[in-house]
């Protein structure tokens, strides 16, 4: 092979392995969106949404958190204010999982069903540390700098 | 008292940092050799005066001084002495302080070491760093400061993040900024050579060590990052790509085509332009990380802030540094050909780095695409969405696995040309060994096709690297005639450079078997069990003995008392939910036992009904692969720092 060819060769070489890795990089990224709405979006468009996995944030509505006694199955409603969604999980939950705090659950969205099955749980930190011994006032603007962040 | 001494101090850094700047590129531009003189002197007093803020602030947290917001918000009465002094860095204001803290230290070193061997960079050299750190300086002295007072002052602080009391999360930012910051001096010298018009490869040689060792530290970073969350977090787990992991993981990415293409220059000449836009942009991408961490973008672990004025601060500071720098890039672009030499053959090394430098870059932006595409989303079209592990995991097993056999190839592969002939014999072996590898692999129990793929480059990657430095041994051993671990010493002790980056190799190539190990196959189960009851996990089986409470310092726990059977062989594990004095979250303090093979990985969940216990157990394998191939690593960077310049001792020779 004389220089040219070779030159062109590595260049054929370069786009090719180059665009490889590019489509890869975009099939990726365009399977594996996942978004993530509101308990009141979910209740809106309920029908849209089935059958596709989608990340709901909220609080965790006081006195909602049920455990099935001996199981780690527990149900509890998420809530943005306005909507909510029942939840139902098995798994161990997250250390900062606790009622009236932000969670995220993720999971297979079916409307015919009467709850969301969470494959995923997450717990949502606060922006700041917030030890209990904080006053009343402050905890409830951390709720709802919470809040503001998952909606 | 000290709080005052270390804002004076700081206060003071800043005006002589604006000096700095001003003098060193004033003098440069002017030809006054004495203001730059100005400039350093300003540098020098800079960095011991920060070293004086800092200290004050640290000395502040020594004394509970919680008439210091900062203070009062990081740290208790409470907090063990070692946590009390590195809370310094526990949260958004401090570590700010941390960061410009160590680039006025090594701009101070930059400038003492470089001063006689590069008199053409300095100028540029003490104006783009005091301006880094006017930059920095702004934001620490007056949006986010760690030196404001808090009237009155409360009997106790609100404490530490328990998250972060643990000597994984202690180390793991100074190291990453050690990193950051290490990147600004090899950025400042290729800015200077583009300003000066001057990019040979003088920039290069002095950058090399300091490029190194900010790599070497950004890695460890980055790996004493995953302990901690391996340890801590206790989702049995290193690495989540979550987006303050990936903004640390982007300027290594950068930094580690740079660190391979630089010798091309080196040696060939070649890539000149591509090496200043590499380095321009692992500092950028250094900033990005910081900011995207700092500035409480993204909700996070990490994230503590949320300030919109020091938002739009970063924002303008980011874009300012930004445009300067890739704008100098293509305006002098055209100082920088030469009489380059071409690449036009496949079979070079010279191609070999090309690739290795595209799959580098592939990956930095499979990166930032899924780090801040969310981020773009949430900010013009209103929706959240995120892109979660399995996108990058798809898309960086393949990348991983193309860049080992890059590495097996690209070490013993001839610069310039190779012949057919030669690359035959130089993979033959390792190609057979390769290919022979599979058969124990599958006999194991590996069927993933990655896994057998990763696992027979791994051994690919070994074979042509032991073969490479048995030629190098032999072809020595022939022409001196002595034994060979003395002709393997002056052989390592010669070429240090060369072989510590094979030793680093060695490294990764254990981290990479750890990687495809505990990737492919970690087992996980969650189940309920009573005290007496027994379950088992691979080889193990677990009884829950008890449950019992432990304390200490200002925490107190459930104890779960777990016996672990396997064989003859028996232990304790005693895995943990913490609760810290003053905080309602709990923290879960896994049990791991480790070793070789595996890691047994339990964690306490919580209690389900009377004397029922949620249990969480991972068994991990080949886990601890990875923090010794981070070892390795570290062994191999520091023994190539340690050999000097090529040129220089070419041209002493």
């Amino acid at each position: 092979m004389n220089r040219k060819s070779k030159r062109i060769m590595l260049l054929a070489t370069v786009i090719m392995v180059g665009g490889a890795l590019l489509s890869l990089l975009y099939t990726s990224f365009t399977d594996s969106l996942v978004y993530f709405h509101t308990p009141t979006e979910i209740r809106q468009k309920s029908a849209d949404f089935a059958g596709r996995k989608v990340r709901v944030g909220g609080m965790i509505q006081n006195g909602s958190l049920v455990r099935k006694t001996g199981t780690l199955e527990v149900s509890f409603t998420l809530t943005d204010g306005h909507g909510d969604v029942p939840v139902h999980y098995n798994g161990v939950l997250p250390d900062l999982f606790r009622e009236g705090q932000g969670a995220v659950v993720e999971g297979v969205w079916r409307h015919d069903l009467p709850h969301f099955e969470a494959a995923t749980v997450l717990a949502k930190h606060s922006e700041d540390y917030v030890p209990v011994s904080m006053t009343k006032e402050g905890l409830e603007k951390a709720q709802s700098s919470i809040l503001k962040s998952v909606q | 008292m000290w709080i005052e001494v270390g804002h004076f101090a700081a206060l003071t850094a800043f005006v002589l940092a604006l000096t700095q700047t001003g003098a060193g590129v004033l003098g440069g531009i002017l030809a006054r050799p004495a203001w730059v003189r100005v400039g350093r002197q300003a540098a020098l007093m800079v960095a011991l005066l920060l070293t004086v803020a800092s200290l004050g602030l640290i000395m502040s947290f020594l004394q509970h001084d919680f008439s210091v917001r900062y203070v009062a918000e990081h740290a208790s009465l409470k907090l063990p002495v070692f946590y009390l002094a590195t809370a310094m860095w526990g949260g958004h204001e401090g570590s700010l302080l941390l960061w410009v803290w160590f680039l006025a230290v090594f701009s101070a070193v930059a400038v003492w070491r470089h001063w006689s061997t590069h008199p053409l960079s300095m100028p540029w050299l003490l104006g783009l760093l005091g301006a880094v750190m006017v930059g920095f300086l702004l934001l620490v002295l007056f949006l986010s400061s760690p030196f404001e007072r808090l009237f009155p002052a409360p009997a106790d602080g609100r404490d530490l993040n328990p998250m972060l009391q643990d000597p994984g999360m202690v180390f793991h930012p100074p190291f990453l900024y050690l990193g950051y910051v290490g990147f600004s001096v090899p950025y400042a010298f290729a800015m200077a050579a583009l300003l000066n018009g001057r990019s040979g490869t003088e920039w290069i040689l002095a950058m090399r060590r300091w490029t190194l060792f900010a790599w070497a530290m950004l890695t460890t970073g980055i790996v004493l990052g995953a302990y901690w969350a391996y340890y801590v977090l206790g989702w049995g787990g290193y690495w989540a790509w979550d987006p303050v992991e990936n903004a640390s993981f982007m300027p290594w990415l950068t930094a580690t085509a740079f660190l391979h293409s630089v010798m091309v220059q080196e040696r060939r000449d070649m890539f000149r332009t591509w090496n200043l836009f590499l380095i321009i942009t692992t500092f950028s991408l250094s900033l990005l990380g910081t900011f995207l961490v700092r500035s409480g973008v993204l909700s996070s672990v990490h994230a503590f802030a949320n300030d919109p004025g020091r938002g739009v601060f970063i924002l303008i500071f980011m874009a300012v540094v930004l445009l300067f720098s890739f704008g100098v890039l293509v305006f002098r672009a055209d100082h920088l050909r030469s009489g380059t030499p071409r690449l036009d053959t496949i079979l070079c090394k010279e191609s070999a780095f090309l690739f290795n430098n595209m799959f580098f870059m592939v990956a930095a932006l499979t990166v930032l695409l899924g780090t801040l595409y969310p981020l773009a989303m949430e900010t013009l079209a209103g929706t959240k969405v995120t892109v979660g592990a399995p996108y990058f995991n798809k898309v960086f097993v393949p990348i991983m696995l193309g860049t080992l056999a890059l590495m097996g190839m690209g070490l013993v592969i001839p610069w310039r040309r190779a012949t057919a002939a030669a690359l035959g014999r130089m993979f033959r072996w390792p190609l057979l060994l390769a290919l022979l590898a599979i058969l124990p692999v599958w006999l194991v129990g590996v069927r993933h096709p990655y896994g057998i793929i990763g696992a027979s480059l791994v051994v690919f990657v070994l074979a042509t690297h032991t073969q490479d430095l048995y030629r190098g041994v032999a072809a020595r051993r022939q022409r001196d005639g002595r034994a060979w671990p003395t002709v393997l010493w002056h052989l390592v002790i010669r070429n240090q450079r060369r072989y510590g980056g094979l030793v680093t190799h060695l490294g990764v190539l254990l981290m990479v078997a750890g990687f495809i190990g505990s990737g492919l196959f970690q087992q996980e189960r969650d189940l309920v069990m009573r005290p007496g009851d027994v379950m088992h996990m691979g080889p193990w089986q677990l009884t829950f003995a008890s449950m019992g409470r432990a304390a200490r310092h200002n925490w107190q726990a459930n104890e779960a008392v777990i016996q672990a059977d396997k064989g003859r062989e028996s232990l304790t594990l005693l895995p943990q939910k913490r609760i810290y004095d003053g905080s309602s979250q709990p923290m879960s303090e896994a049990a791991i036992h480790s070793t070789w093979r595996e890691d047994l990985y339990v964690v306490l969940g919580d209690q389900v009904a009377d004397g029922a216990w949620a249990f969480r157990v991972y068994l991990n394998p080949l886990v601890m692969w990875i923090w010794w191939g981070a070892c390795v690593i570290a062994l191999g960077v520091g023994l190539s720092m340690l050999q000097g310049r090529r040129l220089r001792r070419k041209q002493g020779a």
